[in-house]
């Protein structure tokens, strides 16, 4: 019971260090590994979060602005919504796809993005990469360390035309895109499609 | 529930044995094969009793604004964090000795070794427990109780529980937290120390967990459902973690 809690704090933990991996690459135009770029990525976060008291501060506009810019490029918000939503996802029409793909995007956008200044205290290790298919989709599995127990942290990533872009993460084995699928196949067989999508916009404020 | 192509199932089965393969960092292909479906598609979770579940989840809410909220905001305020931390460390420490005995019962001596191996170390150079020593000799705490232990065993965790104060659980999880209960040298305490433990034992890990309850907040958009998911994720991994570790 206490660790299911735990596991919804590391949650939080994760998804700041997830966040921190995934600095923009659009730098590197020599595509490193999807291990490297994980490691160099989370290096230079956790550097950017410790040298920029703003960064340190939850609610500063200065996190948004960073992680619009250096974050979400690297997620791949397409592929993540296609996954929370399984079966649904070819019952929605293009347009409808478009937009709980940026509605989705957002909410993951907006609750996690505070979750940045608590790197300050964490670093992240590179531990192993498992293959699923090799150079298109592959998890690299990391500890994040620097609090009384590490907390693994796997990014599962595949490789596109903007490079290698993050379609999961999991925290401790737990998937989090997948703890979307039951609520959003919840709200589809409870109010259809577009039940979903006033759902996440009125989440999201709008 | 089918819908699995067999193809996807094919590649899941073989991708463990392609693991080796270093990814090359020149071939670049232009969009990557992925199938839509995800393999790991899973079956609707069994919540037979959801209609009580709902209302049983909203009067915890109700409990903890009313109670738990200002009992955790009075103890993070009266307890400088060195406190709670050891608070938090001297149940550990007990649990310890269950998740030892769990991981026995499961047949993984190995990894009960080691929960009783940070026993006698916490109990001893860390004071009574008060302090992990264990943790920084690089013996990390893991989780393990009997309701995994059931799911080790073959036993199916039924329906999705909600428990009045305690939270998520599924009927396997109860049935192995009365076991708990019922072993618990706590229990045949007097009264007054009795409910004191088990109380402070409660505070304090409501008072670690609700960081993570905001987040939870934020990010879900059927609460319920949401922690639901978590829940029955985190059991499923602890039961198959137990069966793949002997």
């Amino acid at each position: 019971m206490m660790s299911l809690v735990e596991r919804a704090a590391r949650i939080g933990a994760l998804l700041s260090l997830l966040l921190g991996a995934l600095i923009s690459t659009s730098a590197y135009a020599d595509a490193p590994a999807p291990d490297e770029l994980v490691r160099k990525l989370a290096a230079e976060m956790t550097s950017a979060v410790r040298s920029d008291p703003e960064l340190q501060n939850p609610g500063s506009l200065k996190i948004s602005d960073f992680v619009q810019k250096n974050i979400v490029p690297r997620f791949e918000f397409e592929r993540i919504t296609q996954i929370a939503m399984g079966r649904n996802w070819a019952k929605a029409n293009p347009a409808e796809q478009k937009q709980i793909v940026t509605e989705f995007g957002k909410l993951l956008t907006r609750t996690y993005s505070n979750a940045i200044s608590t790197l300050k205290d964490l670093d992240v290790e590179v531990k192993s990469t498992r293959v699923m298919t090799p150079n298109a989709d592959v998890t690299v599995k990391t500890q994040m360390i620097g609090r009384p127990q590490p907390v693994s942290i796997d990014y599962s990533l595949i490789n596109g035309p903007a490079g290698w872009k993050v379609y999961d993460v999991t925290v401790e084995g737990i998937s989090l895109v997948a703890a979307y699928r039951d609520e959003f196949a919840g709200l589809v067989s409870q109010s259809g499609i577009s039940g979903l999508i006033d759902a996440l916009k009125k989440k999201n404020g709008g | 529930m089918k819908r699995i192509a067999p193809f996807i199932l094919t590649i899941a089965l073989l991708a463990p044995s392609l693991a080796g393969a270093a990814p090359s960092k020149k071939v670049k292909p232009a969009l990557a094969p992925i199938p839509l479906e995800e393999p790991a598609e899973t079956a609707p979770p069994n919540d037979l009793f959801e209609p009580i579940n709902r209302v049983t989840f909203a009067v915890n809410d109700g409990i903890d604004i009313v109670l738990v909220n200002p009992l955790v905001a009075l103890w993070n305020g009266l307890m400088p964090s060195f406190v709670r931390t050891g608070v938090g460390n001297f149940f550990n420490n007990l649990d310890d000795v269950y998740v030892g005995v769990n991981h026995l019962l499961q047949g993984n001596g190995s990894r009960a070794g080691v929960d009783f191996e940070r026993v006698a170390v916490n109990s001893t150079v860390g004071i009574g427990g008060l302090i992990d020593v264990g943790a920084k000799m690089g013996l990390q705490k893991v989780d393990g109780d009997f309701g995994q232990t059931l799911g080790v065993w073959g036993i199916p965790t039924g329906p999705y529980v909600i428990l009045p104060l305690i939270g998520p659980s599924t009927v396997r999880e109860t049935a192995g937290r009365s076991v708990r209960v019922m072993t618990d040298p706590r229990t045949y305490l007097d009264a007054v120390p009795s409910y004191s433990l088990m109380g402070l034992e409660y505070l304090q890990t409501r008072a670690d967990a609700k960081a993570n309850e905001g987040l939870i907040a934020a990010s879900s958009l059927d609460r319920y459902v949401f922690i639901r998911n978590l829940y029955l994720q985190k059991r499923s991994l602890m039961v198959k973690s137990g069966q793949t570790q002997h």
